[in-house]
């Protein structure tokens, strides 16, 4: 039986890792509550929204990813990595929590489910919680996590500017003059969340990872107005439909994932056709950066993971820095063959919007930042061992690829770097022995106290 | 056009607003109320944006 979105809530509480706050909560102050609560929150209480809870910060530490995941703190990508390796198909249910309220046509109102608002300088209330579900008649079905902003009642505008499957997808029915039809989950389990942020192959279901993830199927329900499936324990679910306007319409700023306000952007509109929902929900707010950072790490380590393996490379341990965001940095130590400190890089430069990767031998701990520096510090030499890629593919929100000077869906690329930290080819591994204390294995300080 | 409304529209004809400033000058509005009236102005297709994302009124 996969684990549900209440079951994740449930594990929390019972780990002392979340706050209750029982006073009724008004939306606008609620990104600011769950900021400055050290455990993850859930208001039970909100204000004008009678029968609705509110549950925040859910997995803003990698603690709490790991309590997610199940797996020791360093070892979530891994796990992440089991879940790939062994996809498991979906099943179809008939009855399902998230439909137990429906809310068609004339009588969908956004402004009836709490929608709130998260940063200063936002361009309005956002949902940032989203496994966002689309099908291509040709490649099928795909979920990826794409941000909501309120526009109206029945429409939000939608972050569709970076490249993926969907905005592939959005681009092919556009070129047809027709609209896309998308659904949206919200308050899923971080298995399913995890599996959205992964830049799966185009013909790969998301959903199929996420039961390898969970390792038993997720149960899928037909939505109602449109050609879709959704995870049947959802606690919310708009359906509804992109509309073929293109990259047009004014979206943001938004409080990023990578710690900035970012610009207005240009996008499409997504008009709401159908809201379904629980008797009881519980809406899921994502709080920026920390819980997409932590979120976005063990998804590009897993990624490392694959491409170093794809390319006979054997990882040993691989790290997405949240000071990168957990998406722009990758960290990896390999079991090295002459050559391969070279390969590993290559390889790491190629996942996603990577933008700096270093690879050092495995006697170095990697999650040790002055074990790392040690490495870089003797075993680099810039004019050998550190590559740059020019022109490859870049990402909106980081300033330094100047996005402002793109048209209206324009797509930016950026430069690379690659530092091979492993020992040079041709110096001899005993210039790096270790010093060692004279009686280490003999000598007890508790007998000289 | 409800009052509110009407009201945010005269906010932003008197120069940018960011959306936050509109939300803090009416703290006294219930939140779906203040939803449903920012749904009316953005509906009225009348709104632009400046370089630091302020909402205003484009040229009428």
């Amino acid at each position: 039986m996969k684990k549900s979105f209440r079951d994740f809530l449930q594990d929390l509480e019972k780990a002392g890792e979340m706050r209750r706050i029982k006073k009724p909560v008004d939306l606008r102050d609620v990104s600011a509550l769950v900021a400055q609560s050290r455990e993850a929150t859930l208001c039970e209480t909100l204000e004008e929204y009678p029968g609705w809870r509110l549950a925040g910060g859910l997995v803003a530490t990698r603690k709490r990813l790991a309590l997610a995941v199940g797996s020791h703190e360093n070892e979530v990508a891994m796990r992440f990595e089991e879940g790939l390796d062994r996809p498991i198909e979906p099943i179809m249910v008939g009855n399902a929590p998230c439909q137990e309220v429906v809310v068609n046509g004339k009588d969908v109102d956004l402004s009836a489910i709490p929608y709130p608002l998260m940063h200063v300088r936002d361009g309005g209330p956002y949902i940032s919680a989203t496994c966002v579900v689309s099908k291509d008649p040709e490649y099928g079905r795909n979920v990826g996590s794409y941000r909501l902003m309120y526009r109206t009642p029945k429409e939000t505008g939608i972050d569709l500017v970076s490249p993926s499957d969907m905005r592939f997808y959005y681009q092919r029915q556009l070129e047809r003059g027709k609209p896309l039809e998308i659904a949206v989950a919200i308050g899923v389990h971080p298995f399913e969340m995890l599996a959205a942020s992964y830049k799966a192959p185009i013909d790969m279901d998301e959903f199929w990872v996420a039961g390898g993830l969970h390792g038993a199927p997720v149960p899928l329900v037909k939505c109602k107005s449109v050609d879709l499936e959704v995870p049947a324990d959802a606690e919310l679910v708009l359906e509804g439909e992109l509309l073929p306007i293109g990259w047009s319409a004014d979206e943001g700023p938004f409080g990023e994932f990578s710690h900035i306000t970012g610009d207005v952007k240009w996008n499409p509109i997504f008009r709401v056709k159908c809201i379904t929902h629980r008797r009881d929900p519980i809406f899921y707010l994502l709080q920026m950066p920390w819980e997409n950072d932590w979120l976005s790490a063990p998804v590009t380590e897993a990624a490392g993971l694959r491409a170093l393996r794809n390319a006979s490379i054997k990882p040993v341990a691989i790290k997405a820095p949240v000071g990168s965001c957990g998406y722009w940095t990758l960290i990896a130590s390999i079991r090295k063959r002459p050559g391969e400190g070279k390969n590993a890089l290559l390889a790491l430069l190629s996942v996603a919007e990577v933008k700096l990767a270093i690879v050092t031998d495995d006697d170095i701990n990697i999650h040790d930042p002055d074990d790392l520096d040690w490495a870089l510090t003797f075993r680099v030499q810039a004019n050998r061992d550190v590559i740059i890629v020019e022109g490859a593919r870049g990402k909106h929100v980081d300033p330094s690829v100047r996005a402002w000077e793109l048209g209206k869906g324009g797509l930016p690329t950026t430069a690379k770097l690659g530092i091979d930290a492993t020992i040079p080819e041709g110096i001899p591994k005993k210039f790096y022995r270790r010093l060692e204390y004279y009686g280490r294995d003999k000598v007890k300080l508790e007998d000289y106290l | 056009m409800s009052p509110l409304a009407e009201t945010l529209l005269e906010e932003l004809r008197a120069g940018p607003r960011q959306f936050a400033e509109l939300v803090d000058a009416h703290r006294d509005v219930k939140w779906p109320a203040f939803l449903k009236a920012w749904g009316e102005v953005r509906s009225a297709d009348v709104l632009g944006r400046d370089e630091d994302g302020r909402y205003l009124v484009k040229a009428e």
